[in-house]
């Protein structure tokens, strides 16, 4: 490489700023024609989109000074006229305009084919509200046309679960942007058809830019949906987007959850209603039941009733009182009874043999008592010789000799010791006087004294 | 496939419900007997209970079609990462 001058080396900042300055000056106070798209309006205020045309197109930025005072509503399709520069965003290179006026010119080429084909569309008919037909309340097998990838076909099946619907989906995946979109999304609907089970068909995409959306205007899809056999919801991209086909649509949704949601409702509704009618039928079988009870004791209260209760307490009154006098008439009878059978028993008791033993027994004892009289007469006398001879035989007893203060003097084996030389000294005697016994010991013998 | 939808295509769902719509009619017209009305009721539950067993049963069933070169489509198991 042949040596450069260092001075001649530019940064990349450094080419972004030239090139910058050199647009800012050549393009300070410039006009522009194009089509709005791609557009987004960011919480700051600024509005960034893509304004192009059949062969171009650059990046736009209206900021928010300049926003404030736009007098329309600019949106995805709006053909405008803008004033602005043109200048580089330095940091990533690349050139943009910013507009710092915008007024409306007409209608940009898609929206100018968006708005042909709905004329037309609706010149023949189809968007007529009673070519509308409902959808199935409980539908068991559903068609779901839209791309199998993205969260558009997932939060349908979501939301179709979260509802309990209880059905069979078939999806036909197609690309839902992009060349050949309508295409595929055309033959999916036809095809779907074909399918003797499908009973309803939801046609749908995700939220996307006008262009992203084109497929759905287009009129080979929008005639798919008006000669389907089946029903078709659709649920194309955000709130604000109606595309042809939401206008040729049995039910136009706003997005892919919305068009699950109204399916799936009859389902929902389904269920409620049994709730319901469960209550009500419970609810009516109760009053049923308690109607008959009142209706049962009305009848119990009518008067036929009360006339039988009178004639039946008369009847019991007449009863109690016939045994009143009843058995009045029997107790006398047995109050007789017992009178006559009480006199027979005397009766029979004054001839008791148990009687007459008294009698006898009575006469026994009297005599002997008088016996026993007899008796002690004759004892006393008798008894009074007896003591006298007792006293007598007293005097002589070897005990009265005591008495008179003689003493007996026995060894210990009880004999009398009658001489001295019945006992030893140091022998133990017993001398026995009047009133006791002396236990002694022979000191000393002594004879003849 | 056809075998597995079964069970949701036994029972008649909307029948279910405009025969138990009659009965509570029925119902309340009241100028049924004791016992018809129990006839009644007993039908009526039964049937909401079998609408409310099948229901609980039931599940969402997804598949996604393919379209073979004759035409003919076939059901494949449909997975969200597809």
């Amino acid at each position: 490489m042949a040596a450069v001058p260092a001075n001649k080396i530019y940064s990349v900042y450094q080419i972004n700023r030239m090139v910058d300055d050199r647009l800012r000056s050549d393009f300070s106070d410039i006009w522009v024609v194009g089509e709005v798209s791609n557009f987004k309006a960011y919480p700051s205020g600024h509005l960034y989109f893509v304004l192009k045309d059949e062969r171009s197109q650059i990046q736009a930025i209206c900021f928010r000074e300049s926003a404030q005072r736009l007098k329309f509503q600019l949106k995805d399709g709006d053909l405008i006229i803008g004033h602005g520069r043109v200048e580089v965003y330095v940091p990533n290179g690349r050139y943009q305009l910013i507009l710092d006026t915008i007024e409306p010119k007409g209608l940009g080429a898609l929206q100018r084919a968006f708005e042909e084909l709905k004329r037309k569309l609706e010149k023949e008919g189809l968007f007529k509200a009673e070519r509308k037909r409902p959808i199935p309340q409980l539908p068991r097998v559903i068609g779901i046309v839209t791309s199998p990838v993205g969260a558009a076909i997932h939060d349908m099946l979501r939301t179709l679960e979260l509802h309990r619907a209880h059905l069979k989906v078939l999806i036909y995946p197609v690309a839902v942007q992009g060349e050949g979109a309508a295409e595929q999304i055309a033959r999916a609907i036809w095809d779907m058809n074909t399918i003797e089970e499908v009973e309803l068909l939801i046609v749908g995409r995700g939220g996307g830019s006008w262009e992203d959306l084109w497929p759905f205007n287009e009129e080979v899809v929008a005639r798919a949906i008006a000669s389907s056999r089946v029903p078709v919801v659709t649920g194309i991209g955000h709130e604000v987007d109606w595309t042809i086909a939401d206008f040729v649509a049995d039910v136009r949704a706003a997005t892919p959850t919305a068009a699950a949601a109204v399916v799936a409702r009859g389902w929902e509704e389904f269920e409620q209603r049994l709730d319901d009618l469960w209550s009500q039928m419970n609810e009516r079988v109760q009053e049923f039941i308690f109607e008959r009870e009142q209706e049962i004791e009305a009848l119990i209260k009518h008067r036929g009733f009360e006339l039988v209760h009178r004639r039946l307490s008369e009847a019991q009154y007449q009863i109690e009182l016939f045994m009143n006098v009843l058995s009045r008439v029997v107790n006398q009878k047995i109050n007789a009874c017992f009178q006559d059978l009480n006199l027979r028993i005397e009766r029979l008791n004054r001839q008791n043999p148990a009687a007459r033993v008294m009698r006898w027994r009575v006469m026994l004892e009297t005599f002997s008592s008088r016996l026993d009289k007899a008796f002690s007469n004759i004892k006393t006398p008798l008894e009074a010789r007896l003591t006298k001879a007792a006293a007598s035989l007293d005097a002589l007893s070897p005990l009265a000799q005591l008495a008179r203060g003689y003493a007996i003097c026995q060894k210990p084996d009880g004999g009398v010791v009658m001489r001295v030389d019945d006992v030893q000294v140091e022998d133990e005697v017993k001398v026995r006087v009047a009133d006791g016994r002396l236990d002694c010991q022979v000191k000393n013998k002594m004879k003849g004294v | 496939m056809a075998g597995k939808n079964s069970e949701i295509e036994s029972i008649d769902f909307e029948q279910a419900l405009t025969e138990l719509e009659k009965i509570v009619k029925e119902l309340e017209a009241g100028s049924l007997s004791l016992e018809k009305s129990l006839v009644l009721f007993e039908r009526g539950v039964k049937l909401a209970r079998l609408c409310k067993e099948k229901l609980a049963a039931a599940e969402l069933k997804v598949a996604k079609l393919i379209k073979e070169k004759d035409g003919v489509f076939t059901e494949e198991p449909f997975k969200p990462e597809d």
